[in-house]
C-alpha cells in the first residue's frame, strides 16, 4: 500500500530563461499536515499549480495517490480539494449558490452537503448576501468550504488564513486539525504566517529559489531548532569570560542589548547560573529558549530575516 | 461531461449579463413594434419579418453574444474560478466543450429572441397578415441558431486566448463589427481567396434574411449555409479546445 499521497520526482518548471522549480523531490505522507514554506516567488505556488494540473511540468513527474499516469492524475484530482492563490468565487452568487455550482461540478448527489459544509466554516447564516459583498475572511471561509465539498482525501491550501481575524485563524486551525485527525484528510498548506503553521503542521518542506532545501517532520524540526540559554547579567563581558573559562566553549553570542545566548551547556542551567553567581555577577534574566520556525527558516535560506 | 454541462447551465442561469441582454431584447421586442401600430402601408409577410425583425438581428443583435462571451467565458480566468474547474478532475477538452455548448445555447437564446418574441408581439399588435411564410420562418430560425453556434465557437476561442472579460469583449465587438468589410477588401485584392471569403460565415450570415426558401436551394447554398457553419464550429471548437488544453491557467 502506498504511504504517500503526493510525490514529485525531479520536478522542474522553466519559463523562458527563468527556472521556477528545479528538480524538486517532494513527498507528502498520507495523514500528514505538510507546511510548505518559502518566500514570495520561491516556487510554492508553481508547485501547487503543477500538482493541480493548471500548468505542465518542463521535466519530472508527479505521483498522486501512487499514480503518475496523466489520465489517472486527472481522475485522481477529483479526490483533492484546493484553494490556489486565493479563493475562487463567483461574485454574483451567494455562498450556497457558489457551493451548488461546485457540487454540480463534482457530481455530488443531494444538496445536504451544502448546508453541512457552510455550517462547518461558519457561513450558514449569510443568506442572500452575494460573495462580492463578503469580507476577505468570509471569502477565505467560502473558498475552504468549496475545497471541502465532496469529502476530499487531500487538501491543497495556498494561504488559507489570509485576511482572517485572529479568531478566524484559530477556528480555521482547529477545523483543519479536526479534518486531519478525525477524518484522516492529508493537508498541504502554504502560509506566510509561520507561527501559525508551527501550531498545525506535522511535516515541513522549505523551498527557496525553486529548490526544495529540506523536508523534515515537526519532531525533527524541534530537535534542530537550536536551543540556548538566554542570560542577562550586570556585566556581559565578564560573563563571557566566565563562560569561556568555566565551560571551555565559545559557542555563545553577546547580543546588542547585552544579553548572552549560550548554545552550549543548555542542559546544565543550574551549573551555568551557579558559575556566574560565584563570580559575583548579578543575574537579571536567565531562561532556556529556542529558535522558532521563523528563525529556523530564515537561517536555512541564509537570510537575516523572513518576509 | 454531464456534470460539467449541468454546472455550466447552472452558471448561465445565474449569469447577470445573460439576463440583462435577454431583458433588454425582450423590452425591445415588445416596445419597438408599438411604433408600427396603425401604420397603413406596412409590408406584408416575409418583407415585414425581413425588414423590421431580421435586419435588426443581423446588424446589431449578432454582436451581443460577445458580451456574454466576456462575462460567461473569459471572466472564469480573471475570477480565478477556472483554476477550480481545471483542477476538478475533468479533462480540459471536456471542460472546454461543455462551456462552449452552454455558451452556444446562450447565444442561440439571445439571437432568437427578436425573431420569436418581436414577431409574435408584432402579430398581436398589427395582425397576422404580417406573419412570414412558415417554411421561411423556420428556415431562418434554424439558420440563426446554426450561425449562433458557429459564431460562438469564434467567441469562445478568443475568450480563451485573451482570458480576460474586458479584453475579450472589446476585441470581439471590434472584430465582428469590421471583419466583413475587411474580408471584402481582402477578397477584392486577393482574388484566389474570394471563394473562401464569400462562403465564410462572416459574409454569408448577412444573406440569411434574403435567401430563397430551402426547397429551392442548390448545392452551393447548402454548402454555404449549412456545411460551412457546422465546419466552422467543429474546426474552431477543436482549435479552441487544443489551445485551452495547453494553456497555463493563472
Amino acid at each position: 500500500m502506498n504511504d504517500y499521497i503526493l510525490k514529485t520526482n525531479h520536478l522542474s518548471k522553466k519559463y523562458h530563461h527563468t527556472t521556477a522549480l528545479n528538480k524538486v523531490n517532494l513527498s507528502i505522507k498520507k495523514g500528514s499536515i505538510y507546511g510548505f514554506i518559502g518566500q514570495n516567488g520561491a516556487g510554492k505556488s508553481t508547485l501547487i499549480r503543477l500538482v493541480c494540473g493548471l500548468a505542465n511540468p518542463t521535466t519530472g513527474t508527479i505521483e498522486l495517490f501512487g499514480e503518475n499516469n496523466e489520465r489517472e492524475l486527472i481522475e485522481f484530482r477529483k479526490r483533492i480539494g484546493t484553494i490556489i492563490e486565493g479563493p475562487a468565487l463567483y461574485p454574483n452568487m451567494t455562498a450556497a449558490e457558489n457551493l451548488e455550482a461546485h457540487r454540480l461540478l463534482k457530481g455530488i448527489p443531494g444538496k445536504d452537503c451544502i448546508a453541512k459544509t457552510l455550517t462547518l466554516v461558519g457561513l450558514l447564516d449569510t443568506g442572500k448576501k452575494k460573495a462580492k459583498n463578503f469580507s476577505l475572511g468570509m471569502k477565505q471561509r467560502l473558498g475552504l468550504a468549496i475545497a471541502l465539498l465532496g469529502d476530499p482525501e487531500f487538501l491543497i491550501l495556498d494561504e488559507p488564513v489570509n485576511g482572517l481575524d485572529p479568531m478566524g485563524v484559530v477556528e480555521i486551525r482547529e477545523l483543519l486539525k479536526k479534518l486531519n485527525q478525525e477524518y484522516g484528510i492529508t493537508i498541504l498548506i502554504s502560509s506566510h504566517i509561520l507561527s501559525e503553521l508551527h501550531l498545525l503542521a506535522t511535516h515541513y518542506g522549505i523551498i527557496h529559489n525553486g529548490e526544495l532545501l529540506e523536508q523534515l517532520s515537526a519532531k525533527e524540526l524541534d530537535e534542530k531548532c537550536q536551543q540556548y540559554l538566554h542570560i542577562k547579567v550586570n556585566n556581559p563581558n565578564k560573563a563571557a569570560t566566565v563562560i569561556e573559562r568555566h565551560f571551555e566553549t565559545q559557542d555563545f553570542e553577546v547580543m546588542p542589548d547585552g544579553s548572552i545566548r549560550l548554545f552550549a551547556s543548555v542542559d546544565l542551567p543550574g551549573q551555568v547560573s551557579k558559575a556566574l553567581a560565584d563570580e559575583g555577577l548579578v543575574i537579571e534574566q536567565f531562561m532556556p529558549m529556542g529558535e522558532d520556525l521563523e528563525t529556523y527558516f530564515a537561517n536555512r535560506i541564509g537570510s537575516g530575516h523572513y518576509g | 461531461m454531464g456534470n460539467l454541462l449541468k454546472t455550466e447551465w447552472y452558471k448561465l442561469k445565474k449569469d447577470r449579463s445573460f439576463w440583462l441582454l435577454t431583458g433588454l431584447l425582450i423590452a425591445l421586442a415588445v416596445l419597438y413594434p408599438i411604433d408600427k401600430i396603425g401604420t397603413s402601408d406596412l409590408p406584408n409577410e416575409n418583407d415585414y419579418y425581413r425588414g423590421f425583425v431580421l435586419s435588426i438581428n443581423s446588424d446589431i443583435v449578432r454582436l451581443l453574444p460577445a458580451i456574454l462571451a466576456g462575462f460567461f467565458f473569459a471572466s472564469e480566468f480573471s475570477l480565478g474560478t477556472m483554476k477550480s474547474i481545471a483542477s476538478s478532475g475533468h479533462s480540459r477538452i471536456r471542460i472546454y466543450f461543455a462551456k462552449l455548448t452552454v455558451f452556444s445555447i446562450g447565444s442561440i437564446i439571445i439571437l432568437l429572441l427578436l425573431p420569436i418574441v418581436m414577431m409574435g408581439v408584432s402579430a398581436i399588435y398589427i395582425g397576422f397578415q404580417i406573419w412570414p411564410e412558415w417554411t421561411f420562418y423556420f428556415q431562418t430560425i434554424g439558420l440563426i441558431a446554426l450561425y449562433a453556434v458557429a459564431f460562438a465557437s469564434i467567441m469562445a476561442l478568443f475568450s480563451v486566448i485573451f482570458a480576460d472579460s474586458g479584453k475579450a469583449i472589446a476585441f470581439l465587438l471590434l472584430f465582428l463589427a469590421f471583419i466583413e468589410s475587411m474580408l471584402n477588401i481582402l477578397s477584392a485584392k486577393v482574388p484566389f481567396l474570394e471563394p473562401i471569403i464569400t462562403h465564410s460565415i462572416f459574409i454569408s450570415h448577412g444573406s440569411i434574411l434574403a435567401i430563397d426558401k430551402i426547397g429551392n436551394w442548390n448545392g452551393d447554398a447548402v454548402l454555404t449555409f449549412i456545411i460551412v457553419p457546422i465546419l466552422t464550429f467543429v474546426v474552431l471548437g477543436i482549435l479552441g479546445s487544443f489551445i485551452f488544453r495547453n494553456k497555463e491557467i493563472k
